[in-house]
């Protein structure tokens, strides 16, 4: 019964200077669930975006049901039959959530109304797909806003359900689920299976890929580069697509010096706010540690929270004095950087030049009292030759230069300041591989300069290559401190998915 | 043990404001009409509440369709702040060429054409805003002065004079004891209330609740912004035919004084600038407590500037209060 549905070819898509995608390219079958697998920024959710018409293709070919298509608008491609679970929730806050599910295929009487009645009662239907998995009962009438993450994550799912539709893709779709979620989520596929619907699953768990997925396609830097089937590959094969032959870091745990005895940096005890609930650790001078976990479990808000930048309760001491940062300047007066992970929003002025966000954070050093640009230059130029950053001249905008290299001027605007103490959130998102490894290396130095690092990253392969010790964070606690054997990818992953769940899953996962 | 009541009364308004989002509009509704009749003498004499009732409505009617109008721009998440000068266009059109009660077609004709300039003037509103992305604010204000100069152009000095028959129609008709003014208030509020419970209500909250989400679930974004500012075109039209009934001649500045109120009565009424919350009845009973307030005002005999003070007031403290919560969140 198995025949393809969708075919994408050679899809290319550009943000900007930034490639998200060159070579997009993937079979989907009827009665099939296709994994599309890739670490972060590898172009999944980006060509997931172009089949459902989301975003616009610049090159490249889909095919649907034998028919070449080009969705302008997602409506269009709904109308088709493609409908896509969406990381970034597609969920209006304001709505409830029978009025989320159904926005846009209301269910309508003879004269046009909305039947509020027969839509609660399907809601009420649908959600009985994950009984027994909510906190409390989640009921149709219930605002969205008010909903913790879970449960959003289930409104989007239902919301594609319940459309129909003969494609569904699924992006990420749970990573915010239990595993009691996910177990009703996947018999909820293997149902849509059965009715011959195509099917496509991306997510970062290995397990659930073999458990669920029938095929996987490997997306690596926007490039498809192999596709395997499930019962006759295993996790190292597809891991091994996943990191390509490209050695990205010379295995270099082992070169970083021994912090054992340095003194201690920074010690948080039991610091609370909106996101963190009790986080408490200690660093060492010149130590690099990585913070890891799923997105979202409250790692940008600890490093806010370091920066001055969120209000908190609980004590911090820097460098063996006691502070309380109510603003970014005062972390700034203490050596403190913090390099954002939204280099466009929060790390760059796009249309000013190169040079002056170098000197943003500390033209006050060359104001005596006119800015004394001759040394701003130097200084900027020598800053820029150790990022080894490709540009045209100081002088030129930022917004010329490509994602590597603007995410380089970030980096160098704060080590202009000779921090002490790096905080970096998630700063090689959408940075191409040879960028990354310069940036490694520059982490490497400056820490045996002596310089202590605390570095967010949603890319565990990173954090494993980078980091000697990792703390991984899970509902705004840390909630495993992993260094030496201890650190391993599975314990990694467990700890991210919480301990307790990950046991079971991980049982289940040797069962199957 | 009167302090926990007091609480008590506080929790039950916000659950029922959650509940009808209408809630405390009514109540502020409620209050500042019953300030009003009792300030007023002999209210219960045979014929005055009805009186009364005439002379508030055919007065605020214009800047109440207009409030309506902004209700949907805001909810959609725009604005229009070039409401006012399309009721001066029209109202200038009207007081020229609406001259004589004989001409029935020719009347219904320029009737016609000042209905077709709203909503060309709204759709021009809505393709610079929408489709070019502009930000509504100056987009809106930009072509406001677009309209008031065409207004002036037309009309340099006060004049014109729309026939008795036609004014006297619009100021006395009563249909059991209520004026035509609040007749139409209320068919166009049930039209608005079927459209409400059609999926084009459903749309407006999705799109000014999250635009973005609204677009991916494959809600037709832009149409429906666009028909937010075409309505508040066609709305404002009406405000003009309406207000050139009531005062029977044309003057190009004659909206000017509409903008504000149209805003700060849609606020007062539960909507938000943020877009996507707040329902037109509620922006209605703004606009009604608005007038109220300013009857009030002139009842006590304070100075007219009071009226502007209380519409701008308004506008800061909504404009405010997202940013006063967070920072009292922040301090704390």
């Amino acid at each position: 019964m198995e025949k393809i549905c969708l075919v994408t070819t050679e899809i290319q898509k550009r943000f900007g200077g930034v490639r998200a995608l060159v070579n997009g390219t993937i079979q989907v079958r009827t009665g099939e669930v296709l994994a599309l697998v890739g670490s972060n920024g590898s172009g999944k959710s980006t060509l997931a975006k172009v089949i459902t018409g989301v975003l616009a293709h610049d090159d490249g070919q889909i095919i649907y049901r034998d028919e070449p298509v080009s969705y302008s608008n997602p409506m269009a491609a709904q109308k088709a039959g493609i409908m896509a679970v969406y990381q970034d929730l597609s969920l209006v806050p304001s709505l409830t959530v029978a009025e989320n599910i159904w926005l846009a295929n209301e269910p309508l009487n003879n004269l046009g109304f909305i039947n509020s009645r027969l839509m609660n009662s399907r809601t009420k239907e649908l959600l009985k797909i994950f009984k027994n998995t909510f906190q409390s009962t989640l009921h149709p009438q219930a605002y969205v806003s008010t909903l913790p993450p879970d449960e959003k994550q289930i409104v989007e799912i239902l919301k594609a359900v319940s459309r129909d539709p003969e494609v569904i893709i699924f992006d990420e779709a749970t990573a915010s689920l239990d595993s009691n979620q996910v177990n009703c989520l996947f018999d909820l596929i293997n149902q849509l299976k059965q009715e011959n619907k195509a099917l496509v699953f991306i997510s970062h768990r290995m397990n659930e890929i073999f458990k669920i997925a029938d095929r996987a396609v490997v997306l690596r830097n926007g490039f498809t580069v192999g596709d395997a089937i499930i019962s006759e590959t295993n996790e190292d094969a597809i891991v091994k697509m996943m990191i390509g032959t490209e050695q990205i870091f010379e295995n270099g745990t082992t070169s970083f010096v021994d912090t054992g005895d340095a003194e201690t940096a920074l010690v948080l005890e039991n610091v609370e706010n909106s996101r963190l609930s009790g986080v408490s650790l200690s660093v060492k001078q010149g130590e690099l540690v990585g913070i890891g976990g799923l997105r979202g479990q409250g790692q940008s808000t600890l490093l806010h929270t370091l920066f001055g930048n969120q209000p908190y309760d609980g004590e911090i001491s820097l460098f063996g004095k006691s502070i309380q940062f109510k603003h970014p300047k005062d972390a700034m007066r203490n050596d403190v950087a913090f390099i954002p992970g939204d280099r466009a929003t929060e790390g760059l002025l796009l249309i000013r030049s190169i040079l002056e966000n170098y000197h943003l954070p500390s033209w006050r050093k060359y104001a005596k009292p006119l800015l004394n640009l001759k040394q701003a230059k130097k200084d900027a130029n020598d800053v820029s030759q150790q990022l080894n950053l490709v540009m045209e001249s100081l002088d030129s905008p930022v917004s010329n230069l490509s994602g590597g290299n603007a995410q380089k001027v970030v980096i160098g605007k704060w080590l202009m300041r000779n921090p002490r103490l790096l905080l970096l959130d998630d700063p090689t998102k959408g940075v191409d591989v040879g960028t990354k490894a310069e940036f490694y290396h520059l982490l490497r130095e400056l820490t045996n300069a002596g310089t202590t690092i605390l570095f967010f990253s949603s890319d565990d392969q990173e954090l494993l290559d980078l980091c000697p010790r990792v703390l991984v964070m899970q509902d705004g606690k840390i909630k495993a401190d992993l260094s030496g054997d201890q650190l391993t990818e599975s314990n990694l992953i467990s700890a991210s998915m919480g301990a307790h769940e990950s046991v079971k899953t991980q049982e289940e996962y040797e069962h199957a | 043990m009167p302090e926990k009541k007091k609480i008590n009364i506080i929790s039950w308004l916000k659950a029922f404001n959650k509940k009808y989002t209408i809630g405390i509009p009514l109540i502020l509704l409620i209050l500042s009409s019953f300030i009003f009749f009792s300030l007023q003498t002999n209210v219960f004499e045979p014929g005055n509440i009805s009186r009364l009732t005439n002379s508030n409505f055919r007065t605020w009617l214009p800047v109440l369709l207009l409030t309506m109008g902004q209700g949907l721009v805001l909810i959609g998440g725009g604005i229009d702040l070039s409401n006012g000068s399309i009721v001066s266009v029209g109202n200038v059109l009207l007081a020229l060429y609406v001259t004589s009660a004989d001409e029935p077609w020719l009347n219904l004709a320029i009737v016609a054409l000042v209905i077709g300039f709203g909503l060309a003037a709204g759709f021009l509103n809505g393709f610079l805003a929408v489709y070019l992305g502009l930000q509504p604010v100056i987009v809106t204000f930009a072509t406001s002065f677009i309209y008031a100069g065409l207004a002036l152009l037309l009309l340099p000095s006060p004049g014109g004079a729309i026939p008795r028959d036609y004014t006297n129609f619009y100021r006395n008709t009563q249909y059991l004891a209520i004026p035509i003014s609040l007749i139409i208030l209320m068919v166009l509020l049930l039209i608005w209330g079927i459209f409400r419970h059609r999926k084009y209500g459903r749309f407006l909250y999705a799109v000014g609740g999250n635009p973005k989400a609204a677009y991916t679930t494959g809600v037709p974004v832009n149409w429906v912004k666009i028909s937010t500012y075409v309505l508040s075109g066609f709305l404002a039209s009406l405000g003009a035919i309406s207000y050139s009934l009531l005062t029977g001649s044309g003057l190009s500045g004659s909206g000017a004084d509409m903008m504000l109120p149209s805003i700060t009565g849609a606020i007062i009424g539960g909507i938000s600038f943020s877009g996507g919350s707040g329902s037109i009845i509620g922006a209605v009973f703004g606009g009604i407590i608005l007038g109220n307030i300013r009857r009030i005002i002139s009842i006590v005999r304070i100075d007219s500037w009071a009226v502007t003070l209380v519409n701008a007031l308004v506008i800061v403290i909504a404009l405010a209060a997202p940013g006063i919560v967070n920072l009292l969140r922040r301090k704390k």
